[in-house]
């Protein structure tokens, strides 16, 4: 299988993203790259509709020119059409079919990969959705999409075998031929009245099963806590009540369905008999031969599958256009880091934010200089947040200045950022993989450079305590590990990357105070002769730092060592447990 | 990179049979649906075959010279056919929806209810990808193929049988030459059903494995992004997703093959039919009418021949779907025994010990009492094996070997709902659940009137931040809603305890991810939560414990010490050490302390 990103994998991070802004335009996009498969696909399949549709046609021959008083050899040569027509059909199918089952795939595949890297983007999206949610999006939707690719092929087919029986017809009788021509587009317009019902209640129907999929996700995200209180029945009624909605709406798309093909099946029905009627009247007359009657109802009546089909093409095509918009919609979400072109001219550059106001930040200001540690007291974990958000580009500026060395942050690149910036959260989460890939992720180290980041963070004796070692499996989201090895492990791998600038929040919050000295001796260490910000509450990691700024109501209100602080009350109280 | 989760840790999926009997068992239970849609299906079948003969009339009329009237019969009864085929038609559709939405509504919902209730252990080993792609994307699956599959087989089958008989009746030799088709159907399907299924089975495990790392993926997307790893998440996705494409196209592949092998077969019959058709005609013992219904008969038996198939593919495909599903409604309910721990029940651990892998135990044998009212504190290094204790004692997790009591109930063997009516645990994983506070809160007490969720927030002190909601309690909270701080959803987590009102509390490190200064206030609100209840505190924060009743010191899974906090300061043993680390508030500078 080929890479399916085409158009993910040349975006450049900073540049601007390039997604079709209309579902249509999504559609227009999924038919000209899948150009070659189509191209290929779309004739052979028609060259197969239009070979079954003459199959009546050949048998009207063969009754015509052997079965009615012809002789043997009669016989040999109309079944020798006959069979060549079946060679034809046959390969028609089977390589059409799999040129655009392939085309299809191909297109679901470049979605899913798409939905993914939206999410998965260098700089992020806010895309404001649960993560069930999402995966239906790159499933659901990203597989209904392509099935226009479908349908359009089985419409171009079905077209041409009906425009083909009608040439035949208007050949044969021009009063029939006229009824076909006029007739089928009539039956089709009738039916496209009830269309705009399908598609109506198919949307209803998609959104209701997606809230579906999408709370029994967040309840299954919330399981612990969920089982904590025994709130699983309380939860199965609320996810069965979204079931039944979505189990309703699905029964009312079918019966709009229902009214549909009903509709086609007896619009069809009428076109065979007023077929049958004139035709019957044409041979009696003996305007026409009996084979000719034969094809002619032959045709009409194979007719009706073509029909039911284009009948059906444009409600399924409103369910792929509804998942193409729900994808649009998604993909359109924003970027959480700005398009960011700059990186710092140092090696090593100061952070630096100079009266800033954003959210809880009420005019702070802090200078980060070079080989420094520095740790903040905060005092609501609301102003935390938002420093680590501002940092991380999640939050944007009201006032004020951040940069980084000569380069504001909202101008920063990401390569820029991630060579000399590292913000970690203490909402950082725990991947699926091995110890090894939890603490690099990026698998850039060996072991021997491992080791000192994992004592650092008093995270060696996780590695030591287990058999595989490094290769010790861990779950997603760290579930077979305790809060506080999770934590050390989150660390380790932050101090793993060696940035210049490490932001650390609460890095200590789930260890104990015995293990969190030695924590703020080992970041100590082996920060040396870098630059290190920690918002904290912890003693052992307020000591252990150069400086630390107390932040009140959003802005510094005192600096100094820890030991200088603590002559302050109010901060005594502060850091007091 | 991510090692494939072990096949044994993942859900059970269904055999063929039990798979059988789960969706007989649902429909079943819709008996009168059932039997309209198959009545409808039946009808439309007969009406479909009915222009047919009246074609093969009109060409007979024609041949003998009859007058315009003759066909008029003929055209007039295709006429009442075309409505009620019609009728038929969307009668049988919605008759169907009626039928198998609902059951497949209600498989789902069983799917999540044996999934929700499922000891918490084995849930986590299978991964919540795997539940989620269950009733996701195979109850998708199964609904796309059901709709379309069974209005298809039944149609066909109707068709076929009478397409058949209509044939017979024509001339017994002319539906013997239509039966000579028969035997390459019959091969090709043999020659294709073995070689598809287990490439259908290997599709919905691809898929699986997609749902689980595009899941990861999203939800680990920010911790991705710092590190800059999001590319080989990315990757990953791309690579699951490849894999399943690859697979789909392999069967579609062996699909059209048996296409080819079919179209032989019509080819072949058609010939046979109409060769048949040219010796008895030119023996005089059938009509040119009878042999070209024949052909046009046997024509009409391509689509819905085709059908089958398809249909056939479809059920290999939805089947491994519905396998899946079956696998997990068919897990026995826990049938709830009417055990009750009785009032005030005292919490005794009797040689409980624990190993997450064989040879490798975390705890060794504990023994512990606690009275109702009473608080206990743990305390100890990370890695101790608190959390875990804390799980045993609550009944989350099953100890490999020891006894969990409350009063009369044997926490070890009861069931999980039961034993949460007795004790509640606040774990260290945080989460708002989708929905507005109110639907937070009744998630613990699903009857609690607002004055209730009042008095629970205000027990937590969060009443006052919850008032200034937007929309009081029906704001919607969380990721798409009024975003909570940590620290306020730790206290919603404790307010869902005060709600439930249990006799026993186990709280594990509630307070730690709170940050640095929420911390103190939501030691306020757990010991508010705790009062007058029992009480298992694993403390991060030694204060807890020094109000504790007792304090339990752990080290390497054991208890190493076990007392009043004074007396175990006065010992000047591992407390006292942790203590000092703890209380220190670091007027030496590091390296001298």
């Amino acid at each position: 299988m080929g890479r399916g990103g085409r158009d993910t994998s040349t975006e450049s991070p900073d540049a601007p993203t390039s997604a079709p802004a209309t579902a249509g335009a999504l559609l227009r996009r999924a038919l000209r790259r899948n150009g070659r498969d189509l191209g290929r696909g779309y004739p052979l399949l028609t060259l197969w509709q239009l070979s079954e549709t003459l199959v009546p046609v050949v048998i009207g021959l063969v009754v015509d020119q052997a079965v009615d008083g012809g002789g043997l050899g009669d016989l040999a040569w109309t079944l020798g059409v006959l069979v060549a027509l079946f060679v034809v059909l046959s390969n028609g199918y089977r390589y059409g079919a799999r040129f655009i089952k392939q085309g299809i795939e191909r297109e679901a595949h470049a979605l899913r990969v798409e939905v993914a890297g939206h999410v998965l983007h260098p700089r992020g999206a806010r895309t404001d959705r649960l993560a069930g949610e999402t995966l239906s999006i790159a499933t659901s939707d990203a597989d209904l999409v392509p099935m226009a690719l479908h349908q359009l092929g089985y419409a171009i087919a079905s077209l041409v075998a009906v425009l083909v029986t009608a040439a035949y017809v208007l050949r044969v009788d021009v009063v029939l031929g006229l009824l076909i021509l006029l007739g089928v587009p009539a039956v089709l317009v009738a039916i496209q009245a009830l269309a705009p019902l399908v598609a109506r209640r198919t949307a209803r129907q998609q959104e209701s099963t997606a809230a579906a999929s999408g709370l029994a996700a967040d309840l299954l995200e919330g399981l612990r806590p969920l089982k904590g209180i025994g709130g699983e029945d309380v939860a199965l009624r609320r996810y069965r009540v979204a079931s039944t909605r979505a189990s309703d709406d699905t029964v009312a798309v079918a019966r709009s369905w229902g009214y549909l093909d009903g509709f086609t099946t007896a619009l069809s029905g009428l076109l065979l008999a007023a077929v049958a009627l004139l035709a019957g009247r044409r041979a009696l007359d003996g305007d026409i031969s009996l084979g000719e009657l034969i094809a002619l109802v032959g045709l009409t009546q194979f007719l009706a599958e073509p029909l039911r089909g284009l009948g059906d093409v444009s409600a399924q095509f409103a369910a792929s256009r509804a998942s193409a918009a729900r994808i649009v919609d998604f993909l359109a979400t924003p970027r959480i880091l700005a398009p960011g072109g700059r990186t710092p001219s140092e090696d090593r550059p100061e952070l630096v934010l100079e009266d800033v106001t954003a959210g809880p930040l009420a005019g702070l200001s802090l200078h980060l200089r070079n080989d420094e540690l520095v740790a903040v007291a905060v005092d609501d974990p609301a102003v935390s947040d938002a420093l680590v958000a501002l940092l991380s580009g999640d939050l944007d500026l009201v006032s004020g200045r951040a940069r980084l060395g000569d380069v504001e942050l909202a101008e920063l690149s990401v390569a820029g950022r991630r060579r000399h910036l590292l913000v970690v959260s203490h909402h950082g989460g725990i991947t699926e993989g091995t110890l090894r890939t939890t603490v690099d992720p990026g698998g850039q180290h060996d072991d021997g450079a491992l080791a000192p980041a994992l004592a650092a963070s008093a995270a060696d004796d996780v590695v030591r305590l287990h058999p595989d070692g490094l290769d010790r499996p861990v779950r997603a989201g760290g579930s077979s590990l305790s809060g506080g090895q999770r934590q050390r492990l989150a660390l380790a791998r932050a101090l793993a990357t060696d940035r210049p600038v490490i932001v650390l929040q609460d890095p200590t919050s789930a260890v104990d105070a015995v293990t969190e000295q030695a924590v703020a001796e080992g970041v100590r260490r082996l920060r040396t002769g870098r630059t290190t910000l920690v918002l904290t509450s912890s003693p052992a990691l307020l000591r252990a730092a150069d400086r630390v700024l107390v932040v009140r109501e959003g802005r510094v209100v005192a600096q100094g060592t820890h030991a200088d602080l603590l002559r302050d009350a109010d901060y005594r109280e502060a850091v007091d447990r | 990179m991510s090692p494939t989760p072990q096949a044994d840790q993942l859900l059970p999926v269904a055999d063929g049979r039990s798979t059988t009997r789960v969706a007989w068992r649902l429909l079943r239970a819709r008996r009168g649906s059932l039997a309209l849609t198959v009545t409808a299906f039946l009808v439309t079948g007969f009406a479909g075959i009915v222009p047919v003969l009246m074609i093969g009339r009109v060409v007979d009329v024609v041949r003998d010279d009859g007058s315009f009237t003759d066909v008029l019969v003929p055209v007039g009864v295709m006429l009442a056919a075309a409505v009620v085929a019609a009728v038929s038609t969307t009668v049988s559709t919605a008759a169907l929806a009626r039928t198998v939405a609902p059951a497949l509504a209600e498989l789902r919902e069983e799917v999540l209810d044996r999934a929700l209730h499922l000891d918490s252990q084995q849930l986590e080993a299978a991964g919540v990808g795997d539940v989620l792609g269950r009733v996701g994307d195979d109850v998708r699956r199964v609904t796309e193929s059901l709709d379309e599959a069974i209005p298809m087989l039944l149609t066909s089958v109707s068709a076929i049988a009478f397409t058949v008989g209509g044939l017979f009746t024509l001339d017994w030799r002319l539906g013997l030459a239509g039966l000579a088709a028969a035997p390459g159907y019959v091969l090709g399907m043999r020659w294709y059903l073995p070689r598809s299924i287990p490439f259908y089975r290997a599709e919905r495990t691809a898929e699986g494995a997609r749902a689980e790392v595009l899941v990861t993926g999203v939800r680990d997307a920010p911790t991705l992004r710092a590190f800059g790893v999001e590319d080989v998440a990315l990757e990953r996705v791309e690579r699951r997703s490849g894999d399943a494409v690859a697979i789909t196209l392999d069967v579609f592949r062996l699909y059209t093959r048996l296409g080819a092998r079919m179209n032989a077969s019509e080819c072949v019959g058609l010939v046979v039919v109409l060769a048949t058709g040219y010796a008895l005609v030119s023996t005089g013992s059938a009509s040119v009418g009878d042999a070209t219904a024949a052909a046009l008969f046997f024509h009409r038996l391509f689509n819905p021949i085709g059908a089958v198939l398809y249909v056939f593919d479809a059920a290999q495909a939805s089947g491994a779907a519905l396998a899946r599903l079956a696998g997990v409604a068919l897990i026995p309910p826990r049938d709830v025994a009417p055990v009750d721990a009785g009032p005030e029940p005292v919490l005794t651990l009797q040689g409980v010990h624990h190993a997450y892998e064989t040879g490798r135990p975390v705890l060794a044998r504990i023994d512990l009492t606690i009275r109702p009212g009473e608080h206990v504190a743990v305390v100890g290094a990370t890695g101790a094996g608190k959390s875990t204790l804390g799980g045993i004692a609550a009944g989350t997790l099953r100890p490999t070997g020891g006894r969990v009591r409350l009063g009369a109930l044997d926490v070890t063997t009861a069931p999980e709902p039961v034993v949460r009516r007795h004790v509640a645990l606040v774990s260290q994983e945080v989460h708002v659940f989708a929905g507005s506070l109110r639907d937070n809160l009744l998630l613990a007490r699903a009857d609690a009137d607002d004055e209730a969720l009042w008095r629970a927030l205000e027990t937590t002190d969060a009443a006052g931040w919850a008032r200034t909601l937007p929309q009081g309690l029906d704001t919607v909270v969380g990721d798409l809603g009024h975003p909570l701080t940590p620290a306020q959803t730790q206290q919603l987590a404790l307010s869902r305890v005060a709600l439930l009102d249990p006799q026993v509390v186990v709280l594990d490190e509630a307070t730690a991810e709170a940050g640095s200064s929420g911390a103190r206030e939501l030691e306020q609100a757990a010991s508010a939560v705790t009062r007058g209840r029992a009480a298992l505190v694993i403390a991060h924060r030694l204060t807890q414990a020094r109000t504790a009743d007792r304090v339990l010191v752990m080290e390497d899974g054991a208890v190493v010490e076990e007392g009043r906090h004074e007396a175990l300061l006065r010992a000047g043993g591992r407390y006292a050490q942790l203590w000092a680390a703890w209380s220190d508030t670091g007027e030496q500078p590091v390296g001298q302390a």
